[in-house]
């Protein structure tokens, strides 16, 4: 990969400073995104025990600081962005409570070092990830997330609400994955516009057939959120924030295919065959004439009076 | 499904069969519930079919959800676990169908990329952009010459990097001591002088470098007033605030003066006033250039064959023509004839009417010149008069006046 270091104003002194610096370069293929749960000035137990619990499903990929600080994003986002860069993470949840907006939790996502959207949300009927006494899941596994209700499809906020939801829990993006590591799910489900929020261990019970019965147990946390106040990226900035790099984007395969055994056919564009020029099998027959011959000869013949002009 | 059918019936046919203690009967309905768990379906069906993206591992269920089941605290979570397995079972049913391969005794299969569109973390990397020097090179087709790491060092007789580890050290081992050059002050320190030059080159070189950043950037550097550095000098500030003052249509006759203001320093050539004592010989060096600057007429070679060659075509072309080959300008204001004059002259074509229609048609060149300069010193005497408050007296007799009355 090639990092553009030149590019930067301030040099980096030592080899290590360098390579921690190229590390925050952009990537062509970037890194799992990374998330910081903060606490705001006031938290209740409840989201403080939401955070915590969402924290524990993020990790390795999210870092919990529990300090007391006075976070309001919607009301200045800069000493966030600024946290944000000095950790090089681009997802944040910040809990904070208070009068008017009691057990609020507030998650957004960066991009370039600057916010893209935040959603405010106010959680209800929580249930702890302690309050479900079995066995948990192994952390940093991938989840399987479901949404459920069509306002995840046509309500705008929800739509992106979405979006969010999966850019947030989805993790690393794996190509290669176990069968029997799928141990995580996930369900989201939108009526009236409350998000109801479910997370379950998956058990692989025998089916008879080769795809195994899925079971589910839930595990915590259970949560119902209501949506509060949102800022969402403009359409330009989020088009510019989903540009694919070219290198990325697969090509489409052409003139080639596959039968039923297996066999690969490749399909090949030739010109027009020039048949004049083919070489056929001699037969006397085909041979030239020598009445033809001649016929083939009048047509000079008809010349000669000029060349004799010419004379 | 069928296969399970087959079962169920298999085990339903032989419970009644078996007559056995009520202990027995038990542990049978206990295997019974188990095999009945087991064998539960694996086929999901949706009214909707459900959307999959198997490369995020997420699934989207649009179908119409049951309020009353959800509200109901008893019936809720058992409602909305079904609908996660479903989601679940359809999502892994798929991946089971993707083609598999073994890593250490356990089976993994490749996902196909993401379909869900989500924004990055960063923007895209940009590409390297070539420095003012590299797009010279590329340019001129100038290719990177590879150069030895190490030379030989005939003084201390040894290989010393060309640059980077090591090579101060040698550096610093080779010249402890210095000549002093003939010709600069013997007093100079010329260690101090020689890591002078280096700082100078090294910020040379972050200057370029800086610049290079501002140029891919495309950031306008300024290149004159403050440049945005931290500290500005009062000096600096000064000749600032001139530029921008200047740097009006009028350049800045009009504009207000800041009341204490004071007049940019440096901004001007500064006269550099000359030791009256001392050092005669560069006096006399100063004056001898003076005198060599100011009467030097050179010959110019080219030139002078030019007009040799000139001279002789003339000659020669008025041999042929036959005519005279003016000699001395008239002191009383001859008129310079030319080779196509005298043609005329001989000829006889009326060249000489046209010369007559000009002289007729319009003033002389010098005549407009008359004209215009005493038009402008119209002008002059009348703004003049303005600004002195004088009526009809003209400028040159308002200045005698002024003398006369001083006298």
């Amino acid at each position: 990969m090639t990092v553009n270091v030149k590019q930067r104003v301030d040099k980096p002194k030592t080899g290590k400073g360098k390579r921690a610096l190229e590390k925050r370069e952009p990537k062509l293929i970037e890194n799992t995104k990374q998330c910081l749960f903060l606490h705001g000035q006031k938290t209740s137990e409840t989201v403080r025990q939401c955070v915590k619990d969402i924290h524990a499903l993020k990790t390795p990929n999210g870092q919990l600081l529990t300090r007391k600080s006075p976070y309001l994003p919607f009301e200045d986002i800069l000493p966030v962005e600024r946290l944000l860069q000095k950790h090089d993470s681009s997802l944040f949840a910040v809990a904070t409570h208070s009068k008017k907006r009691p057990d609020n939790l507030i998650l957004g996502r960066m991009f370039d070092r600057h916010i893209l959207d935040m959603v405010e949300l106010g959680i209800t009927n929580f249930k702890s990830l302690k309050d479900f006494k079995n066995a948990k899941v192994s952390s940093g596994t991938k989840p399987c997330m479901v949404f459920c209700g069509s306002d995840f499809e046509d309500v705008t906020e929800f739509q992106k609400l979405k979006n969010y939801l999966i850019d947030f829990f989805r993790g690393v993006e794996a190509t290669d994955v176990r069968l029997q590591g799928f141990e995580h799910a996930l369900l989201f489900t939108v009526i009236q516009g409350n998000v109801l929020i479910r997370s379950y261990r998956i058990l692989l019970k025998k089916s008879g057939t080769k795809v195994p019965r899925v079971e589910l147990e839930e595990i915590g946390p259970s949560m119902t959120l209501v949506l509060r106040r949102t800022r969402f990226a403009s359409d330009d900035l989020m088009k510019r924030a989903c540009k694919q790099p070219k290198q990325l984007k697969t090509k489409k395969v052409k003139n080639k295919s596959k039968d039923v055994f297996g066999t690969k056919f490749g399909r090949v564009h030739m010109t027009k065959q020039d048949i004049s020029k083919l070489q056929t099998r001699k037969v006397k027959a085909l041979r030239k004439t020598p009445i033809k011959k001649n016929t083939t000869k009048s047509v000079p013949n008809s010349g000669e009076p000029m060349e004799t002009s010419q004379e | 499904m069928n296969d399970f059918a087959i079962t169920d019936c298999w085990v339903r046919k032989n419970i009644p069969q078996c007559n056995m203690e009520e202990d027995t009967a038990a542990r049978i309905q206990e295997i019974l519930d188990k095999t009945t768990e087991e064998i539960k379906s694996v086929a999901v069906n949706k009214e909707v079919e459900l959307a999959i993206d198997v490369g995020n591992l997420l699934v989207s269920d649009e179908n119409a959800l049951d309020e009353k089941l959800i509200r109901d605290p008893v019936t809720s979570d058992e409602y909305l676990r079904g609908l996660a397995r479903d989601g679940v079972q359809a999502l892994l049913t798929k991946i089971w169908e993707l083609p598999s391969h073994q890593i250490d005794n356990s089976v993994y299969v490749k996902l196909p990329k993401p379909t869900t569109r989500l924004p990055r973390e960063k923007p895209l990397p940009k590409g390297p952009i070539l420095t003012k020097w590299e797009q010279y090179a590329r340019e001129k087709g100038i290719t990177r010459r590879k150069k030895e790491k190490k030379l030989w060092d005939e003084t201390l007789k040894r290989w010393v990097p060309r640059y980077g580890y090591r090579k101060a050290q040698a550096d610093k081992e080779k010249t402890w001591v210095l000549e002093v050059p003939g010709n600069v002050n013997p007093y100079e320190d010329q260690f101090e002088k020689r890591s002078k030059l280096k700082k100078e080159k090294v910020a040379k070189n972050e200057y370029q470098r800086l610049r290079n950043i501002a140029r891919q950037n495309k950031i306008e550097v300024p290149k004159v007033g403050v440049t945005g550095s931290n500290f500005a000098t009062p000096r600096e500030l000064g000749q600032a605030m001139h530029h921008a003052k200047h740097a009006t249509a009028s350049k800045g006759k009009f504009q207000a003066e800041i009341p204490g203001e004071k007049k940019a320093r440096g901004m001007g050539k500064k006269r550099k006033v000359e030791f009256t004592t001392g050092d005669g010989e560069q006096e006399k060096k100063r004056c001898l250039d003076i005198l060599n600057k100011l009467d030097k007429p050179g010959l110019n070679l080219d030139l002078a064959i030019n007009k040799q060659i000139k001279d002789e075509n003339v000659d020669e072309s008025l041999k042929r023509i036959g005519g005279k080959k003016y000699g001395r300008r008239s002191k009383m204001g001859g008129r310079h004839r030319t080779r196509s004059d005298y043609k005329g002259d001989k000829q006889g074509k009326g060249f000489n009417k046209i010369l007559k229609g000009k002289k007729g048609k319009g003033k002389t060149r010098q005549a407009a010149a008359a004209g215009s300069q005493k038009k402008k010193a119209g002008k002059f005497d009348s703004t003049f008069k303005k600004s002195m408050g004088a009526g009809s007296v003209g400028a040159n007799k308002n200045r005698g006046g002024k003398k006369g009355s001083k006298g």
